[in-house]
């Protein structure tokens, strides 16, 4: 915030956060928001599933933040065409989002579980992070996937499991280095919290400048 | 950080073309340098190259572009300028091969560019990535890469 009261830019920051299904997406929304909100960015979320509005439903029972500042996206068949090819219905989502929480300071967007090569139009998002899990196997890095290459952020999600699902989560993190030439990776388990100040931190510095 | 919240104009209207002038004998221009990609964005943290680092939030109906003037003061002024695209050209004179390759680019959602028997990737990473994935279909010889194309 600037002397005035009013905030940088004037309209709210938008920030994807893509991945496979199931690597923790909706879990680091839900650690995300509570530390959001302590620290008086003022947040809403929207979220794409197939054809229900499940993460939404989620999100909103949890408590943790106003269930209206919760919208939910239906993709239908092909949940990277809503965050890439043709991002209409989430940009109206966040426009909607924007004029009735005014002034927000961030949107935050889930999408709907696509595979490695899934990316977010720069038209939807200023930036966006791409969350993969070590129970995904080690070698998810080296194979190079667009999200992985391309996205912003990298998380790491599920650090936890690496001793069950006989992950080496050194090599894991330094191959996933290698393919990103230096752009920002960080470590999270969702479960408990661990790792999540660290993206909050990363998110503040890059596009919230607060 | 210096916060830059407005395009201003750009380097090519009659109103800054003057001022900027001026500004550019004494050093004083400082340039953002962006990718395409970069530069559909509407919040940045970047750094110019003069070293200033600058946190850039325009509003959403705004979009930046070649030459957009982000900041002009008697001793300064910042603007952006787009990087030099780099590209893979391919060439090939074999038909089948020509769409083998068409078809992987496309797969990729790699941005390209068709002239006459050559196809041009625009690259977006390390080139070395590119080849990598293209090994497979460089490797019998029909297809070549053309350098400074
Ligand atoms: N052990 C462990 N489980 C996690 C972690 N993050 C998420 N999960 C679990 O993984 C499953 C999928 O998570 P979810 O957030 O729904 O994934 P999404 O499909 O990417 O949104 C859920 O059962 C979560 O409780 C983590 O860091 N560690
Ligand atoms: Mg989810």
């Amino acid at each position: 915030m600037s002397p005035d009261g009013s905030r940088s830019g004037g309209d709210a920051a938008r920030v994807g956060i893509g991945g496979p299904v199931g690597s923790g997406k909706t879990a680091l929304l839900e650690q995300l928001i509570p530390r959001f909100i302590g620290r008086g960015t003022n947040i809403a979320v929207v979220t794409n599933d197939l054809v229900t509005q499940e993460d939404a439903e989620r999100i909103r029972r949890s408590g943790l933040i106003a269930p209206e500042r919760v919208m939910a996206v239906e993709t239908g068949a092909c949940p990277h065409t809503a965050i890439r090819e043709d991002p209409t219905l989430n940009i109206q989502a966040a426009d909607l989002l924007e004029d009735r929480f005014r002034p927000l300071d961030l949107v935050l967007i889930e999408s709907g579980g696509d595979n490695l090569a899934s990316t977010f139009s720069l038209d939807l998002v200023d930036y966006w992070m791409f969350v993969i899990d070590v129970a995904g196997g080690d070698d998810i890095p080296r194979k190079r996937g667009l999200g992985i290459l391309q996205s912003d952020l990298l998380v790491i999600n599920k650090t936890d499991l690496a001793p069950y699902v006989r992950v080496d989560l050194q090599r894991m993190v330094a191959e996933a280095k290698e393919v990103r030439g230096g752009r920002p990776i960080l470590l999270t388990n969702c479960a408990t919290g661990e790792g999540v100040d660290a993206v909050v931190q990363q998110l503040s510095r890059d596009v919230l400048f607060d | 950080m210096l916060r830059l919240e407005r395009i201003l104009g750009y380097a090519s209207d009659a109103g800054m073309a003057g001022p900027l002038h001026a500004l550019e004998h004494g050093g004083k221009v400082e340039r953002i340098l962006l990718s395409g990609d970069d530069m559909l964005r509407h919040r940045l943290h970047v750094v110019t190259d003069r070293g200033t680092e600058c946190a850039v939030a325009l509003p959403r109906k705004e979009k930046l572009g070649n030459g957009a003037v982000l900041l002009l003061e008697p001793e300064r002024a910042i603007l952006v300028q787009l990087e030099r695209q780099q590209w893979l050209t391919l060439e090939t004179d074999d038909p089948a091969s020509a769409l083998k390759i068409a078809y992987f680019a496309g797969n990729m959602h790699w941005p390209v560019r068709f002239e006459e028997n050559r196809l041009r990737i625009a690259l977006g990473g390390p080139e070395q990535h590119y080849l990598d994935r293209l090994a497979h279909l460089l490797q019998d010889g029909k297809v070549r890469r053309v350098r400074d194309a």
